[in-house]
This record gives structure tokens, sequence and C-alpha cells, in this order.
């Protein structure tokens, strides 16, 4: 029952990151949900080594915009 | 999910056993929240620790000039942690804007009691507090903030 600790950050200026835990591993290409709006990842790094079941990570995303058809 | 399900969950309570967990389990109260309300408000005294159980608040600050959020927090992250540290004042507004938001809240006074009355308990306890602020820091660095 590991845990993700992640911070992300949005590859927009006007939308603030953020920390939240996952259920698993971040991977780049994946799209999660954040208060009503669609992220996917760009990046992905180990912030700093993992402690028990705790793993520490830093993302970079970007706004999935599906009506402009980027989905 | 069983409370103390939950608490393994959450980095705070890292490498505690389950009679620890218990004991935690019982210093925490459910609150299910609408979007709009209002967990802590900058620059006032807080009492509680929230623990974001499901959900997402954002967390803002007023400087000079208009409030800014910072950073949105999600399932697991604590909430009100420096107050229970250094007793200040509360650093940022925290809204909800997640409907609905589940969090624990638990009082600062029943915390450092079980801290102080379960020493093995307190040393882990502040030991995670500490890592999470920590990270806290590391992601206000990559934020470019």
């Amino acid at each position: 029952m590991d845990v993700w600790k992640i911070s992300y950050v949005v590859n927009d200026s006007r939308q603030p990151g953020g920390i939240t835990n996952l259920d698993h591993a971040p991977v780049v290409g994946e799209r999660f949900s954040v208060g009503g709006k669609q992220l996917e990842i760009l990046e992905v790094l180990e912030l700093v080594p993992p402690r028990g079941p705790f793993h520490y990570m830093h993302v970079t995303c970007r706004i999935v915009d599906d009506a402009k058809g980027d989905a | 999910m069983k409370i103390e399900q939950l608490l393994k969950r959450v980095e705070l309570f890292n490498t505690l056993d389950d009679a620890d967990l218990e004991a935690v389990a019982a210093l925490c109260s459910q609150r299910v929240l609408d979007a709009g309300e209002v967990l802590a408000v900058q620059e006032e005294p807080g009492t509680e620790l929230f623990i974001i159980a499901d959900g997402l608040v954002e967390v803002v600050v007023q400087r000079q000039g208009a409030p800014r959020v910072v950073v949105n927090l999600g399932s697991g992250q604590l909430i009100g942690e420096m107050s229970l540290i250094d007793r200040g004042l509360r650093s940022a507004t925290v809204r909800v804007i997640q409907t609905p938001t589940v969090i624990y809240a638990i009082r600062y006074r029943d915390l450092q009691n079980l801290c102080e009355y379960n020493t093995r308990i307190g040393y882990r306890v502040m030991r995670n507090l500490a890592a999470d602020l920590s990270f806290k820091l590391r992601q206000h660095h990559w934020s470019g903030g």
C-alpha cells in the first residue's frame, strides 16, 4: 500500500501548483483530474528518496483542453 | 474506509503502528465541506490541525495587493501544521474548492498531549511533520515561489 506524494506544477502561470497523494507512481503521459481540470503529466522527477511506503515526486503538467481537440 | 486505514496513507503518521494509529484516530473528528467553505483565515489564531481525506482546497495568501492562490492541496495533505509548531497565527486562508471535501480535524492540544504522553509517537509525528514542511518548501522552490 504505497503512497506517492506528488508536488505538481502546471505549465501555465495562471494555475497554482499543488500537492496531493496518489495511489500509484505517476508516469509521463498520464492524465489526472484536480479541481475539475484534467492535467497531463509531462515530466516526473523523484524529489527525495522514499521513506517506508511513501514516495516523493515532482511532476510538471499541462492542462488538457478537450474542447480544442487536445485529448 | 476506517479512519485508521486513512491515517496510514497520511505521511504525518508514517511508521506508527496499529495501536498508535488507534490513539490518533480517537482524536479525529470528521467534517464534510462544500466548495467555498473556509477552513482557516490568514492572521487569525488556529486551534486545529486538518487532514484532507478527500477533496481539494486552495491556499490563499494576501500580502500587498490582491489575494493570491499559492498552492492547492489534495488528499493526504495537512493544513495548520505551522501553527501547531510555532503557535503563530494562520499564515494563509484555506478555502475548499471541491464538493465534497472530507477532512479530519485534530485539536492541537490533544495531539500535543498524545505526543508528550507517548514520546515514541511524539518523536515520529514531529519527524514526519518536519519532512512535510521540507516537502512543501521543495514544492515552493520548484513552483518558482
